[in-house]
């Protein structure tokens, strides 16, 4: 029975080796970590693929031992790439490609800021045509105590922090 | 006990409704008996979903296993420290933990301001209550976690049907960590319902000045402190357990917590503008309406299944309820806003370009430009595969690219804002404020650059980093040369009494410190190395100043899981300097694997060894080792953040010790009025 308990931990890690993916490819060259990051992994994980090694993944192994191949071949970076659009689509790819629709993404925090941007110079702008406005009052105007009191609070208040 | 959960959840909606329509006759009518009625009913609510909690904690002790969610998410011989974390392992269960935490919030806020603010009070316990009734709804309708496993029987009838045993919790959730960050994140997200229910109370009762800011200032603070709590042990567990070497992947899950993090941390600032000038009304009113629409969305995204993740739930039919409770929200808000908006108008108006305010403004547009960044990069995929029919894409180099710039530029602000004067700031101010800082950054850089800092962004970030670390000291350096010269104390005790004077200032001038201290650690991800190879006992490996040798593997069993570890002799510049134990772990219960990090953590570098598993060929052990420099510094200042946050929950000390004096004075018959003017002049600004 002893004997039997512990073969249990033994079987259980040739099931796991049995179940688990085997490791990435040992290897990969500079060259092939540096393409890997502009690439996805394509199990659905989301992952970059040189940084996929959740578990269950079985897809990332694959995709791996194809960059290996294909620079290998030592083609420029961006054909390499484009041999895996091809095989797996845009989606591949782990930035959005800067052409037609897709150029959008990397308008959008530009035009989020331009926008902002505006926004907070007319504010700005705004602000300060209300204080010039508000200075070119009638001249020569009694300032009450409760006024000077006021004034007084708020200055307190505002230096303090 | 499964029917007593369910029966608690049901009654806690059961109040929940009552609460809102009670809530809705009372602001209407005024009935002061109504009032208490739904106030209590908010009340009742916290103890049932207390009940439906302790109910659903007993089923995971006692290894029930006629409940699917128990079967789903347990299993004998998971650790009881593991069955608390397998509540919210689930989507189920995650919701009912949400709407037990969202329920000790409304209990607190119920209870605090018991009898006080009778005007916003009610609005306040509507919104609240009318929060809770949503996520009570999907606890009881949609995704409850009390349901039974039946089975039909030959005589057509359903009997129950236990299993031996559960499914187990999902191995990557079996990490200490994991006990702690979910119950950190969910503590902010639901955290900013408070401001959020007190923004939208005041807008709907026209609730005259800054009070609700006052009233929430503290509430938002304890939401943002969890939620960058949550937000770091979600890294260091990503770090520490996924073992890909990285602790920041820009996956939507992530991002959905960064979210709303970023417009909360724009509100903290913006709303200083508010109390202190009577500006930016509008605009804090909608950061916080902003802050929690992120919230729900955030929450939505991790589980309707809309983008892919490894961090979301099972997909599920629960989407649609949230994309409804959002577009509820949002219109309730817009016509609150249309309805009383010219209760919004600002009091005061700018005096100066540079000046306070103005950083406020700018820190603001690069908060929220950070935002819109993340969310349209997190969302851009199902836009595109809407617009195009092919889904693309966004993974973290788009973030890197758009986010580091963003981010440095608000490290900068994080030095400027400070210094500058409310109203207005003169030349020669500027000058004095940050000559010393600006010209200790740029001697930083050259120091840095001939040190092998080569790369752009980490550069900047040195510099800017140290400008900013010296900026916040010089501020509490003249604090405390005042404080020494007038009082005559060391310099340490001065910068004490600094400090707990004005918590708020100083608690802010140390998260910023910690915001510093993350960045440099951020910084350190330009540096990384990283190196895979086949390693039989006796290899070595060479990575930066180390050599890994390889000893030996071993396996054992353990109450749940099994282990095969390699034990790694690390050297540095030839002295043996850690034993690194790498694990693979296999649990038999829901047969998956899953991979133990080691890491020997210094102030200097991390090196993170992975036992990544065996080769296809050979069946030789792989071991993939990174050398991550500085990112110790990412969890200090973490942890001073935190820290910076607390000091500024607290009361300033000069006021507590004048009230204490001044409730003394009045005991003994003596008049109040010599202690009332220092009260004054060191309040505190709630």
């Amino acid at each position: 029975m002893t004997r039997h308990r512990r073969l249990i931990p033994l079987l259980a890690l040739a099931l796991a080796a049995w179940l688990s993916p085997g490791p990435v490819g040992a290897q990969q060259t500079e060259r092939a970590k540096k393409l890997g990051k502009h690439l996805i992994c394509m199990c659905g994980c989301n992952q970059i693929l040189t940084a996929c090694n959740h578990v269950g993944c079985t897809t990332s192994t694959a995709m791996l031992k194809k960059l290996d191949q294909v620079v290998a071949r030592n083609e420029p970076d961006d054909l390499t790439l484009q041999s895996f659009v091809q095989e797996y689509g845009e989606s591949v790819m782990a930035e959005p490609p800067a052409k037609g629709f897709n150029r959008l993404a990397w308008y959008i925090p530009g035009f989020a800021f331009a926008a902002g941007l505006t926004i907070v110079l007319l504010v700005i702008s705004h602000w300060r045509r209300r204080i010039t406005l508000a200075t070119a009052g009638p001249a020569g105007e009694q300032i009450s105590p409760e006024l000077m009191a006021r004034a007084r609070q708020q200055a307190d208040e505002e230096t303090e922090d | 006990m499964d029917l007593f959960g369910s029966f608690a959840l049901l009654l806690a909606f059961v109040s929940a409704a009552y609460a809102v329509a009670a809530g809705i006759a009372a602001v209407i009518t005024r009935r002061p008996l109504l009032i208490k009625s739904a106030r209590n009913a908010g009340m009742a609510v916290c103890l049932l979903v207390t009940l439906g909690m302790a109910s659903l904690v007993y089923l995971f002790l006692t290894d029930n296993f006629y409940m699917a969610y128990v079967v789903g998410h347990s299993n004998r011989d998971l650790p009881t420290f593991y069955k608390f974390a397998a509540l919210w392992s689930g989507q189920e269960g995650s919701l009912l933990f949400w709407s037990w935490l969202l329920s000790l919030y409304v209990i607190s806020v119920l209870l605090a301001y018991r009898g006080k603010h009778p005007e916003l009070m009610p609005y306040v316990g509507v919104v609240l209550a009318g929060v809770q009734l949503f996520f009570l709804t999907l606890n009881n309708f949609v995704a409850s976690p009390f349901k039974v496993l039946g089975a039909m029987g030959p005589d057509g009838a359903m009997r129950l049907v236990a299993h031996a045993d559960g499914n187990g919790l999902n191995p990557l959730l079996q990490y200490p960590e994991m006990v702690i960050h979910p119950p950190m994140l969910y503590s902010g997200y639901t955290g900013f319902t408070i401001p959020f229910a007190f923004a939208l109370a005041a807008l709907l009762g026209r609730y005259p000045g800054e009070k609700w800011i006052h009233l929430t200032r503290r509430w938002t603070m304890i939401a943002w402190c969890f939620q960058s709590a949550g937000i770091l042990l979600g890294a260091h567990w990503a770090y520490a357990v996924l073992g890909w070497g990285g602790y920041w992947a820009w996956d939507p899950v992530e991002n959905a917590s960064l979210m709303p993090w970023l417009t909360g941390t724009a509100f903290l600032h913006s709303v200083m503008m508010q109390e202190k000038r009577g500006m930016l009304k509008v605009w804090n009113v909608w950061l916080v309406f902003t802050t929690f629409l992120l919230c729900i969305l955030g929450t939505f995204l991790t589980r309707s299944g809309v983008v892919s993740s490894v961090h979301a739930f099972a997909q599920s039919s629960i989407g649609p309820w949230f994309v409804g409770f959002l577009a509820l929200i949002l219109a309730v808000c817009i016509l609150a806003f249309m309805k009383n908006r010219d209760y919004l108008r600002s009091d005061n108006q700018l005096d100066a370009m540079v000046s306070r305010e103005s950083s406020f403004l700018f820190n603001n547009l690069i908060l929220l430009v950070a935002c819109v960044a993340v969310l349209s990069g997190t969302l851009f995929p199902v836009l595109s595969e809407a617009v195009q029919g092919s889904r693309i894409s966004v993974g973290p180099p788009f973030f890197n690219k758009v986010n580091i710039p963003i981010g440095l530029f608000l490290l900068f602000l994080t030095g400027v804002g400070p210094l500058l004067a409310w109203r207005r700031t003169s030349l020669d101010s500027l000058r004095r404020n940050f000559g010393w800082p600006l010209l200790g950054g740029l001697a930083a850089g050259a120091v840095a650059y001939p040190l092998g800092v080569r790369d752009f962004y980490a550069l900047v970030c040195v510099v800017l980093s140290v400008f900013v670390a010296l900026t916040i000291s010089s501020e509490f350096l003249r604090g405390a040369l005042v404080i020494r010269a007038r009082a005559g104390v060391n310099l340490f005790s001065a910068v004490g009494q600094l400090t707990m004077r004005n918590t708020r200032r100083y608690g802010g001038y140390v998260v910023h410190f910690g915001m510093v201290l993350i960045f440099v650690g951020l910084s350190g991800a330009a540096f990384n190395q990283d190196k895979q190879m086949e390693m039989a006992p006796g290899s070595r490996m060479e990575l930066g100043p180390y050599s890994l040798v390889c000893q030996m593997f071993t396996s054992r069993p353990e109450q749940n899981y099994t282990a095969e570890r390699a034990t790694i002799e690390a050297f540095r510049s030839g002295k043996q300097t850690m034993m690194l134990y790498p694990e693979r772990r296999f649990y038999p219960a829901n047969e998956q694997a899953g991979t133990m990090v080691a890491i020997y953590s210094t102030l200097k570098e991390d090196l993170y060894v992975v036992y990544a598993g065996r080769s296809p060929e050979n069946n030789q052990p792989v071991i993939h080792a990174y050398l991550n420099p500085l990112v110790k510094w990412i969890w200090l200042g973490g942890v001073i953040v935190v820290l910076g946050t607390g000091l500024a929950l607290l009361p300033n000390r000069q006021a507590v010790l004048v009230v204490r004096a001044a409730a003394r004075t009045v005991s003994v018959g003596a008049a109040p009025q010599p202690v009332t003017a220092p009260v004054q002049s060191f309040k505190s600004h709630d």
